[in-house]
């Protein structure tokens, strides 16, 4: 049997736990650079009229007529958190499968002596009594089932208290009655149009489809979704992470931006990040990805927007290799005379570090760097991000920079962003 | 600028393992008795993803030993005995109690045992 187990509104609730003057009332949290919402809880989510992932000027009044809080997202906070719940998963099961930053796949096949609602509370339970985090918990003998199991422990809340079973015949089949096609995991929109054209809309009328008509017109793919609805297990369960396949990193300015040397600034604080990441998976890129772009938004501004793909001659992960390609990649596409509003840059065909091979003109991979790279890494940790940096960053952040007002205190990474409490006279 | 040509600059780690000469000289006879130095987490911390830190900012809980700049170590997994300080939420705010008894009076909500009180004793 598999659980999955995910946290409720995970970004909004991780800030509730912490400001109980929330509790009960509406909360969003923004996108990086304050563009949109990108999550909202229970409450937010009842209020009619607040669109999820809209720019956050266009619906900033319904945010504050209605009374909702709403905060600059706090990475550091969900990451922190996320990772007491997956540790507290994996004294539930050694086997843990980290699907996203509140979701996780916990095989559970082996407590044979426990019933498997019994243990779900238990999950459920412990993960709220130690991190405050509600979540849902769905069981059945596969992926998908356990997926589906999740989105019913929801849904039937007095009844199911966020955990359901899906551990009979019957039960397998009223869940399948009651999802429609459009809510399976792994079946897009567009199939999920088609499947409804002829006329089926359930996941129930989907397994009663013929096997072959569905390898047939869904690919093998989508007879691993029929298999596994019929409780076959046929998706393998994964407990290490994929390697990331590219990693990026692209914000808005705080203002519009004319000047290629600030453009090139942000530009390269945004290759020290992702470099930073790519360093701690003990990887390197191939391919490095440039672009610059206008506002779409704006009706008076000239329209520009490039990007260009640097193809390394040897993959790498260092700071100021990947710093003087992106500056030279920057200025093939910058073109003087537009307000830019945003550059980014994502590293892509992403390989370990032991297979980066030299190439004839360039033979051996500069590993006297990498232990530089290592060094400016720890320092970082211990000091804080940006104690050091390339001198092409400069110190300019605060005139590109967009300036997070309302993410709220790093509380369990930050001596000095501790939740507070002030004692006043009784 | 000056610039200063060195020879081979030996690295020395920084760590409290206490270190044995190679080349000459006796053995540390303290090699075999190793043991890593004290982590105020294995003192303090009994279970990590239970714990949480608050800072104090006011004299006005002085009677139950927390001063001002303190700082409560948070413990959610423990289940409060009667006595214990509890961190609870009431009207929406945090407030320090003392436990009274076998069930929490229902108008506050706990949201964790203090495990520790760390102050500064200068």
């Amino acid at each position: 049997m598999i659980a999955l187990v995910d946290c409720n509104s995970f970004y909004a609730t991780c800030e509730q736990v912490f400001r109980p003057d929330l509790w009960g009332k509406p909360v969003v949290v923004l996108s990086n650079n304050d563009g949109c919402v990108i999550a909202a809880n229970k409450e937010a989510k009842a209020l009619s009229g607040i669109p999820m992932f809209e720019p956050v000027f266009k619906i900033k009044k319904q945010l504050i007529e209605n009374k909702v809080t709403f905060f600059s997202s706090n990475y550091t906070l969900y990451g922190e958190m996320s990772q007491r719940v997956m540790n507290i998963l994996s004294s539930f099961s050694p086997e843990v499968e980290i699907y996203s930053i509140d979701e996780a796949f916990v095989d559970v096949s082996g407590m044979k002596h426990f019933s498997m609602n019994y243990y779900g509370h238990q999950i459920k339970d412990t993960i709220f009594k130690y991190t405050g985090l509600p979540v849902g918990v769905g069981i059945a003998p596969t992926k998908v089932l356990a997926k589906l199991a999740n989105k019913i422990s929801k849904k039937r809340v007095s009844e199911n208290k966020g955990v359901f079973v899906i551990d009979s015949e019957e039960k397998r089949i009223e869940a399948l009655k009651w999802a429609d096609i459009s809510t399976v995991w792994g079946i897009g929109s567009k199939h999920s149009k088609r499947l409804k054209g002829i006329g089926i809309l359930t996941a129930y009328e989907f397994t009663q489809l013929p096997g072959e008509w569905v390898r047939k017109n869904m690919t093998v793919v989508g007879l691993r979704i029929w298999n596994e609805l019929q409780g076959k297990s046929s998706i393998e369960f994964k407990t290490m992470p994929a390697p990331k396949k590219g990693i990026g990193t692209a914000k808005s300015f705080g203002k519009k931006i004319e000047d290629l040397g600030m453009i090139q600034e942000a530009c390269s604080s945004y290759i020290s990040e992702v470099s930073e990441v790519l360093r701690s998976q003990k990887s390197c890129a191939t391919y490095l990805q440039v672009f610059l772009h206008t506002n779409y938004f704006s009706d008076r501004d000239k329209q520009y927007s490039n990007s260009v793909t640097v193809t390394l001659s040897i993959p790498t992960s260092d700071t100021f290799v990947l710093i003087s390609e992106a500056k030279k990649a920057l200025n093939i596409i910058y073109r003087p005379g537009y307000r830019f509003k945003k550059v980014g840059v994502c590293l892509s065909g992403i390989i370990p570090n032991n297979y980066v091979q030299g190439n004839l003109f360039t033979p051996t991979p500069r590993w006297e760097k990498n232990e530089l790279m290592h060094v400016f890494d720890k320092i970082n940790r211990k000091y804080g991000k940006s104690t050091l940096f390339s001198g092409l960053v400069g110190t300019r952040v605060k005139e590109w920079e967009l300036v997070k007002e309302d993410r709220s205190p790093r509380y369990t990474t930050q001596w000095k962003e501790l939740l507070k409490l002030k004692t006043t006279k009784h | 600028m000056e610039i200063f040509s060195s020879g081979k600059l030996s690295k020395i780690k920084n760590s409290h393992v206490s270190r044995i000469s190679k080349q000459t000289g006796f053995p540390s006879p303290a090699a075999h008795y190793a043991e890593p130095s004290i982590d105020l987490h294995d003192e303090l911390i009994a279970n990590r993803d239970a714990t949480f830190y608050v800072r104090i900012d006011g004299d006005e809980l002085s009677n139950y030993n927390i001063l001002d700049k303190d700082v409560l170590l948070i413990d959610r997994s423990l289940t409060p005995k009667k006595n214990d300080l509890v961190l609870v939420v009431l009207d929406g705010e945090f407030k320090v109690i003392r436990f009274s008894g076998a069930s929490l009076e229902t108008e506050f909500i706990l949201w964790g045992l203090i495990s520790y009180i760390i102050h500064y004793a200068r």
